[in-house]
């Protein structure tokens, strides 16, 4: 291999628009592959980092025990920021004057003995002075390092200052102490983990604990410790195996389901935006490599004449192929950078902090996209190009060599395949993109013979007017024709079904997080207290259904007895460990889908349905007997169906129901959740009048996070649309433009017999018109059936069909395909006709 | 007509000396789906080195594909081709081609230059796909043999047709090959510029001892040849 002559024909051929729209279009690929990632990455550490506010921490770990010091100084080697906190109930007591007074009252509240920095992640906020703008006072965030309480001085939320009228500089009996409110906070960040969080918080400094003899042998507390850092999942992996019993490790993925799922769905919403970008560049690839390769068909020819072997052909081509390739990755993935760094800066304002930096490993992936598309594309066509038979030289008009056919499509499938999945990091993802590939490319082919033959009825009359000269056109390039059709058809699926997830897609997930989501659970509702609580709930509006809930725990599967140690799954261990929540509920609860088996009639008995997620992770199938032990004695079910639970929906969930009638005779309490409006200041003391023993639980704030999560979403993929856009547009060009060369030659010669300019220019629009309609109707129908599938199968939410923005993708494209197809041809119409005929 | 002259003599005392081409009942098909399209047949010539041979005769007559199989560029359906006493035929794709190297030129009647290449890298492409060491020094003296020295570094497309057809000469001989073959190597430039090239061909085959064989239409450069063969419908006639 010459590598010298390999340099000097780049060089050479970058002189070239095949070469130029090949290495644009290349750039364009790796460009928006490498933004959209890079700045997907940025975005989605972004949610990460505020969703770690929630834990306060990256990872937790908690015990019932003080935690091993080895915990401490593993985590200080891998660089980690840590604090230790110890968290436990105690009742608070206002001093009055010094004296603790019976009639001030007391709170059961949570309290939390902390030291600096506290907290890793988020900040403790409190309230400025009241100003016109803000009358309840602007939140301000305290400095994790200074802001811990002094020894002598506690931390107080709202929630225990107005419950016991405290306010900051009063003092307050606390075990053996009594400390004095320095301040009192809004919140801190610690809000998910479970529900005990519902208690007021009390935050003191852990070198007042001792003194405080609030911890005797025997009490109940959580020992916690909290890191932060980049490697804290690397951390949670390595502790995990460590931990004793009691012990757990918690980072935010494994906290509320809620908000798993939200971040899992962010991440789903990105990588698919990425995918279609991805997309884009496979059609422009294709195109703009079709007709580079086209003209390098007489470079072959030439080499094969002047005595180039097969293998020294060949070898040039790879070589050549190679450098252009590295080029417009290397060109690209600085457009990338450059576009991402644009992106960033377009969204700065939407962050609460600044975007986390930018790793390089999109960059690489985007690199590797590139060549990889671009190889898995033309590596048959290279290696039938280096076959060419030299006598082509002397016969231009003789048979193209074929360019690996089935081989050349079956290699770029896979190409496809491989960098779609790399995006979207799931094999279904990936698999439903290249089906419908596939399968829109089978359409194409189909719509075009179909129209073609339309076009061939019609133009077979006797009057030629220029709009059939111009449909005339389109039968005589039928493979051309095929091809543009299923390439624009393509890009117009992609641009409308990004459009459709990012407007449709987008609002059906917004639609499962309402404004009126329940935001209070109350739990511990006695049998007796439903009815008058129901009521209550309904006056204001709430039509609340109460579940009985009963404690069992699962002690056989089929007969056997199991055991935590019997699971290698983390997961399953600690379900087979604790107790579970059994509920009842005759019809099947809103939000919940059977996904196998029925579920149970109310008058059925001994029958259960299982949560699908938590079968699958404890092995069970649908005819498995489960046998609990709930209060001492042995129940059995019967799995009769599985059920997916729509753990976003904030609504009360379970894994297992069992028919009414099993739960009679058992001991149970009662749960429910409503939507308690913020300004709504009576509901909750009418509630504890009419049941004093109810605990009412505040997930509003979570909530709020998982919603703020969501808008940030919607922002990030409104600008991430707009680059997948002006990638698609690039496309829709190329596509249009791929067949210039033999419409300018074409258009020349009917000029030369003497068509006149107007004949040509309504010949052009017809054609392009045409083009342009039957690329939009497939696009459309593309598009529907890509976003059903999303919606169905991967993003798991209801399809909403728009017909709105399907009529409009298809005029849209329409007048699309003019503009391009008009824009990259009008210039035949100024150019001598000799000067083409000339140029061949 | 000194060059015809010379040129017969040439051939005349050569006559026993080794043949640059002999061809042996070549035959050529094409297959049209039901039937076969019969292109060459039966044809057989012998070619003297240093000798101008024309192949001459209608539009369809087989002219071209005889050339092409003469080159080495396609392969006979039946028959045998000899350069300098080997037999080519049964020689792999690949032997072919290298064998093709620095054993014949060619000059097409549509210059065959590679648009994006220089005049210079265009007839250095030869020799560096052998690699020749000298090929640029060796390219350069040959553009300007041709007169093309102040335009080496232009594009074809800046080059009027006869200087785009000297570059092809140029690159054609730059290899210092024994063979030239030329397809209507006139056939794309006026009568004026194809007289001037022919003039060169042919001056390059007397200085060279260069065997040249010309398929073309045009009787007066046929005149010119040592020998002409005509072919009608096939076969020598």
């Amino acid at each position: 291999m010459n590598f010298s002559l390999i340099l000097r024909f780049v060089k050479r051929e970058l002189r070239t628009s095949e070469a130029r729209i090949l290495v644009l279009a290349l750039a364009v690929a790796v460009a928006s592959v490498g933004a959209v990632g890079m700045f997907a990455d940025r975005v989605k550490a972004a949610f990460a980092n505020q969703a770690n506010v929630l834990l306060g921490a990256d990872a937790m770990i908690s015990g019932d025990r003080e935690l091993s010091k080895e915990f401490l100084e593993k985590a200080g080697a891998s660089g980690l920021k840590t604090t230790e906190s110890i968290r436990f109930g105690s009742m608070v007591t206002p001093r009055l004057n010094g004296a603790t007074t019976d009639t001030a009252g007391a709170a059961l509240s949570d309290v939390k003995a902390i030291s600096a920095p506290y907290p890793l992640r988020g900040a403790i906020e409190v309230r400025g002075e009241p100003s016109a703008a803000d009358p309840r006072g602007e939140r301000i965030k305290l400095d994790p390092l200074k802001s811990v309480p002094n020894p002598g001085e506690v931390f107080i939320d709202e929630r225990l200052a107005s419950r016991l009228n405290l306010k900051a500089g009063d003092a307050i009996d606390l075990g053996k102490l009594q400390p004095r409110v320095a301040k009192v906070f809004v919140e801190e960040p610690e809000v998910a983990g479970n529900f005990l969080s519902s208690a007021p918080k009390v935050l003191m400094n852990v070198s007042d604990l001792a003194a405080s003899e609030l911890l005797g042998p025997g009490s109940r507390a959580s020992y916690r410790l909290q890191v932060a850092g980049d490697r804290a999942d690397e951390f949670a992996a390595a502790i995990k195996p460590k931990l004793g019993p009691g012990q757990r490790i918690e980072t935010v993925r494994e906290l509320r389901p809620e908000v798993r799922n939200t971040l899992e769905r962010s991440e789903q919403f990105l990588g698919l935006a990425a995918s279609f970008a991805v997309l884009l560049a496979v059609v422009a690839i294709v195109l703009a490599l079709r007709r580079y390769l086209k003209r390098e068909l007489d470079t072959a020819t030439i080499f094969r004449t002047l005595g180039a072997a097969r293998r020294q052909t060949l070898l040039h081509f790879l070589g050549q192929f190679f450098v252009l390739s590295l080029i417009a990755c290397a060109l690209g993935v600085a457009l990338a950078y450059v576009a991402q760094a644009g992106l960033a800066y377009a969204v700065r304002g939407l962050f609460a902090s600044e975007l986390p930096a930018a790793g390089l490993a999109p960059l690489w992936r985007a690199f590797a996209t590139g060549l990889v598309l671009l190889l898995g594309f033309a590596l048959p066509p290279l290696v039938a190009l280096a076959s060419t038979p030299p006598v082509r030289a002397l016969r231009r008009d003789m048979a193209l060599p074929t360019g690996g056919g089935i081989v050349a499509a079956l290699l770029g499938v896979i190409a496809v395949l491989g960098v779609v999945m790399l995006q979207a990091q799931d094999l279904k993802t990936g698999a439903i993109f290249v089906a419908g590939i596939v399968a829109l490319v089978g359409a194409a082919a189909l719509g075009a013979a179909a129209l073609l033959w339309g076009v061939r009825r019609v133009t077979r009359a006797r009057s030629r007017s220029a709009w059939q000269m111009g449909l005339a056109n389109l039968d005589r390039r039928r493979l051309s024709t095929s091809i543009q059709i299923a390439c624009l058809g393509l890009g117009v699926m992609t641009l409308i079904t990004v459009g459709f997830v990012r407007t449709d897609l987008f609002a059906a997930w917004q639609k499962s997080l309402p404004a009126d989501a329940p935001n209070r659970f109350l739990i511990n509702v006695q049998q007796d207290q439903v009815a008058p609580l129901q009521s209550l709930l309904k006056e204001r509006g709430q039509d609340a259904n109460f579940y009985p809930m009963v404690r069992g725990r699962l002690v056989a599967v089929n007969e056997k007895s199991i055991t935590p140690a019997d699971y290698p799954n983390e997961r399953a261990k600690r379900l087979v460990a604790r107790e579970w929540n059994i509920s009842s509920a005759d019809a099947l609860p809103k939000g919940n889908v059977i996904l196998s088996g029925s579920y149970f009639a109310p008058e059925a008995r001994d029958e259960l349905s299982l949560e699908e997620e938590l079968a699958r992770d404890l092995g069970i199938n649908l005819g498995d007997t489960l046998t609990y032990d709930i209060a001492g004695e042995r129940a059995t079910y019967k799995v009769t169906s599985l059920r997916k639970v729509d753990w976003d929906s904030f609504r009360a969930n379970f894994f297992a129901l069992v028919p009414k009638s099993n739960l009679d005779t058992l001991p149970k309490s009662y749960i429910t959740s409503f939507h308690l409006p913020t300004n709504d200041l009576k509901t909750l003391p009418a509630i504890v009048n009419t049941a004093p023993n109810v605990l009412a639980i505040d997930v509003s704030e979570v909530m709020e996070r998982v919603r703020s999560i969501v808008d940030q979403v919607a922002k990030a993929l409104e600008f991430v649309f707009l680059f997948t856009l002006a990638a698609g547009l690039l496309t829709l060009y190329t596509a249009v433009v791929s067949t210039q060369d033999e419409r300018r030659y074409d258009t020349a010669i009917v000029r030369t017999l003497g068509g006149t300019r107007r004949q040509v220019r309504d010949a052009l629009i017809a054609e392009f018109s045409l083009l342009g309609i039957a690329a939009g109707a497939l696009g459309v129908f593309g598009a529907i059936a890509l976003t059903w599938a999303l919606a169905t199968r991967i993003l798991k939410i209801e399809f909403i069909a728009s017909p709105v923005v399907w009529i409009v993708g298809l005029v849209a494209a329409t007048l699309l395909t003019l503009v391009a197809g008009w824009l990259g041809t009008r210039s035949v119409l100024s150019t001598p006709p000799i000067r083409v005929l000339r140029e061949g | 007509m000194n060059a015809v002259n010379e040129g017969a003599n040439l051939a005349a005392s050569s006559s026993n000396a080794k043949m640059a081409i002999t061809a042996d009942r070549l035959n050529r098909t094409v297959s049209l789906g039901d039937r076969e399209l019969v292109i060459l047949d039966d044809v057989s010539l012998t070619v003297a080195q240093g000798e101008t041979l024309a192949i001459v005769g209608a539009s369809g007559s087989g002219k071209t594909t005889l050339l092409g199989l003469l080159a080495g560029l396609d392969r006979p359906n039946a028959g045998t081709v000899s350069w300098l006493g080997e037999t080519i035929n049964t020689l792999s794709e690949d032997a072919l081609a290298k064998k093709r190297q620095g054993t014949v030129g060619f000059v097409f009647q549509s210059f065959q230059l590679l648009p994006a290449l220089t005049a210079l890298e265009n007839v250095m492409l030869p020799l560096e796909l052998a690699a020749d060491a000298d090929a640029e020094s060796r390219a350069t003296e040959w553009l300007g043999r041709m007169g093309l020295g102040e335009r080496i570094d232009h594009l074809p497309r800046q080059l009027s047709g006869g200087e785009q057809q000297r570059v092809a000469i140029a690159r054609a001989f730059a290899a210092n090959p024994s063979i030239v073959f030329a397809d209507e190597p006139t056939g794309n430039l006026d009568t004026d510029t194809g007289n001037e090239i022919i003039e060169l061909m042919f001056k390059l085959n007397r200085d060279r001892q260069t065997t040249l064989i010309l398929v073309t239409h045009d009787l007066d450069l046929a005149a010119r040849c040592n020998r002409q063969i005509r072919l009608a419908r096939g076969k020598v006639v």
